[in-house]
């Protein structure tokens, strides 16, 4: 990798010189775009849409565009929190169940007469209730990520249906459906939510200590503990803001649909996690942007729109998008390992 | 409350015993830092001197026996805990992040903050170059990942984040285990400019002539056990390999 060669070779010219406080002048910006792992995948899309626009004129239509991004909204949200999750060393499975449970609970509430305010609060605290519950397994009682979100996986979607007895909820008020449903200088509010959501998370997880944090327990949680940071608090609340997260989404969900469907967000954890991967996080923790992940969901919705305007089989689409996350992980192993000097696995 | 209590040694155990298991890792082990002196605890491998470091660093709670600072009996119950009562701690297998920059592993646990909530990325990076350069470890940049360093580039970071640190006691396992000659004498030099500060210095090392250019006190310890505590300048090479192969006996059994 140039990067490296590059710092190399200044630790040779520099044999005595005070420690440089610049990032080795690690090439250029150009070099640093061209060598981060989101730069293929960006080249990949832009490649793809470039053909579609050849063969399908709708490809280059503002409403097509205005479609992807609504229907990238809810993995980016969902997504922007899995990051911490992976970046901390952890996995959270469970998002689709509580994104189901957000989605049910406000409906609920607000079919029940609650304020809209209100309904929206107390579905997305639901979700954080089970975040909790799953960060406290996990770190208090030392069961591992995989099979703590597992059980609430299955546990927060069988509550959903034992309480609606598996029933939509129909109608939700205007109020609450007025939500997601509403445009702000001709776009869809839900894009703002996203927007805002996207760029908390990346703020969050780049310049707060906080972040500065997760990123330490993720990268080497012993190192992290042995340096006086609370590696189990931390994680405790990572997976709380991955519950909040979801069943925000969830709460939006319902309110775009106007009701509350409870076999929403079934593998919806998958697209998440697919999103995320795409988008360069490490599966291995320590290395991951909330950006990232936000391109991550745009290929996912980019791809399934995008597909179905070529008129390639649906069924098609699962295929294209395993194919991408084998490579996008595969390229995250080589990285590791040319970046790092130990092997790429920890 | 006693009326030594100003020359009590800054760092002490007392009868300390840790088990894992079946195994007894320290057995009544005794141990005593003064101020202004490096400690040097020598022995083979299995003698205890990691798990005593990790009791006296607040990873590992002691199952029985005290731990007294400056003479007031303590609980280290975490390594958080620890460093707020002034022990910082180079560890063997170094502590260090991979993937975060040289900058944010100086920094680790204890990161400069901005409105409270911000890290002061540039306060950090200024203060990581500056004791780096100081202390004369030689690094690409301070935004490198430390993944990227040598191992003995790894040594100089983590050393210099305890010395950062700035506490009356420091806690040093093998930090010249993946040095050159070079290196290891700049590590000399570090841990003699602690000792002149005043600080109580704590050091394992298998590096025999190492110890006896910065020991004012050499420990050996021997499968769980205090060996025998010698004074450099009363130590006698052949007496402390002895002692750390058993071929001469514990002064607890001629006691």
């Amino acid at each position: 990798m140039a990067t490296f060669d590059k710092a190399q070779g200044d630790a040779q010219d520099e044999s005595g010189v005070a420690v440089s406080r610049s990032s080795t002048d690690a090439g250029s910006w150009v070099v640093r775009v061209v060598t981060s792992p989101q730069f293929m995948v960006v080249v990949v899309m832009l490649l793809f849409v470039g053909y579609g626009a050849t063969q399908s004129g709708q490809f280059v239509s503002g409403l097509t565009w205005i479609n992807i991004l609504r229907n990238a909204v809810f993995i980016a949200i969902v997504a922007s929190f899995t990051t911490f999750v992976f970046v901390s060393g952890g996995l959270d499975l469970s998002v689709g169940s509580l994104f189901a449970v957000g989605a049910m609970a406000s409906a609920a509430l607000a079919a029940a007469g609650v304020p809209t305010w209100a309904a929206v609060l107390l579905g997305s605290f639901a979700g954080a209730g089970a975040g909790l519950a799953n960060g406290l397994l996990i770190n208090y009682a030392s069961i591992p990520p995989f099979i703590t979100t597992l059980g609430m996986l299955y546990a927060a979607r069988s509550l959903v249906v034992y309480f609606t007895g598996g029933e939509p909820i129909a109608p939700v008020p205007d109020d609450f459906a007025a939500i997601a449903q509403g445009n702000f200088l001709g776009l869809p509010l839900l894009l703002y939510y996203a927007a805002a959501v996207v760029i908390i998370a990346q703020i969050l997880l780049q310049t707060t200590v906080f972040g500065g944090t997760v990123r330490a327990i993720g990268g080497n949680r012993e190192a992290a503990s042995n340096a006086g940071i609370n590696v189990r608090r931390i994680s405790t609340i990572v997976y709380i803001l991955s519950g909040l997260s979801a069943a925000f989404a969830g709460v939006l969900m319902s309110s775009r649909l106007g009701s509350g469907q409870p076999s929403v967000g079934v593998s919806f954890e998958l697209q998440v996690i697919s999103a995320v991967i795409i988008g360069g996080t490490s599966l291995f923790g320590g290395i991951g942007t909330v950006w990232g992940s936000l391109l991550g969901s745009l290929v996912l919705s980019i791809l399934t729109t995008g597909l179905i305007l070529l008129r390639i089989a649906p069924v098609l689409q699962d295929f294209v998008i395993g194919v991408i996350i084998v490579v996008a992980v595969g390229i995250d192993q080589l990285r590791r390992r040319r970046m790092f000097r130990s092997t790429g696995v920890r | 409350m006693q009326l030594t209590a100003n020359v009590a040694p800054a760092l002490e155990l007392r009868h300390a015993r840790k088990a894992f298991g079946h195994v007894v890792a320290l057995d009544d082990i005794s141990l005593s830092v003064m101020r202004g002196e490096v400690t040097v605890i020598v022995g083979d491998n299995g003698a205890g001197k990691s798990t005593m470091m990790k009791v006296l660093s607040g990873v590992y709670p002691l199952d029985s026996g005290e731990l007294l600072i400056d003479g007031t009996a303590t609980v280290l119950a975490s390594p958080a805990r620890a460093r707020e009562r002034g022990i910082a701690a180079v560890f063997q297998n170094l502590a260090l992040v991979e993937c975060l920059d040289v900058a944010e592993n100086m920094y680790l646990g204890r990161q400069i903050r901005k409105f409270g909530v911000f890290a002061n990325r540039k306060a950090m990076i200024e203060g990581a170059a500056d004791t780096l350069t100081e202390l004369k470890v030689r690094l690409p940049s301070v935004r490198v990942p430390v993944g990227v360093l040598s191992g003995g580039q790894r040594q100089g970071v983590a050393i210099a984040r305890a010395v950062q640190q700035d506490t009356p006691i420091v806690l040093l396992d093998e930090p010249t285990a993946a040095l050159g000659y070079r290196e290891t004498q700049q590590v000399v030099t570090i841990i003699r400019q602690l000792r002149d500060a005043g600080k109580a210095v704590v050091l394992v090392s298998h590096d025999l002539p190492m110890v006896f250019e910065v020991a004012d006190a050499i420990q050996v310890m021997r499968l769980g056990r205090v060996q025998g505590v010698r004074r450099r300048e009363n130590a006698d090479r052949n007496e402390i390999i002895g002692l750390i192969t058993g071929a001469i006996g514990s002064d607890r059994k001629v006691a």
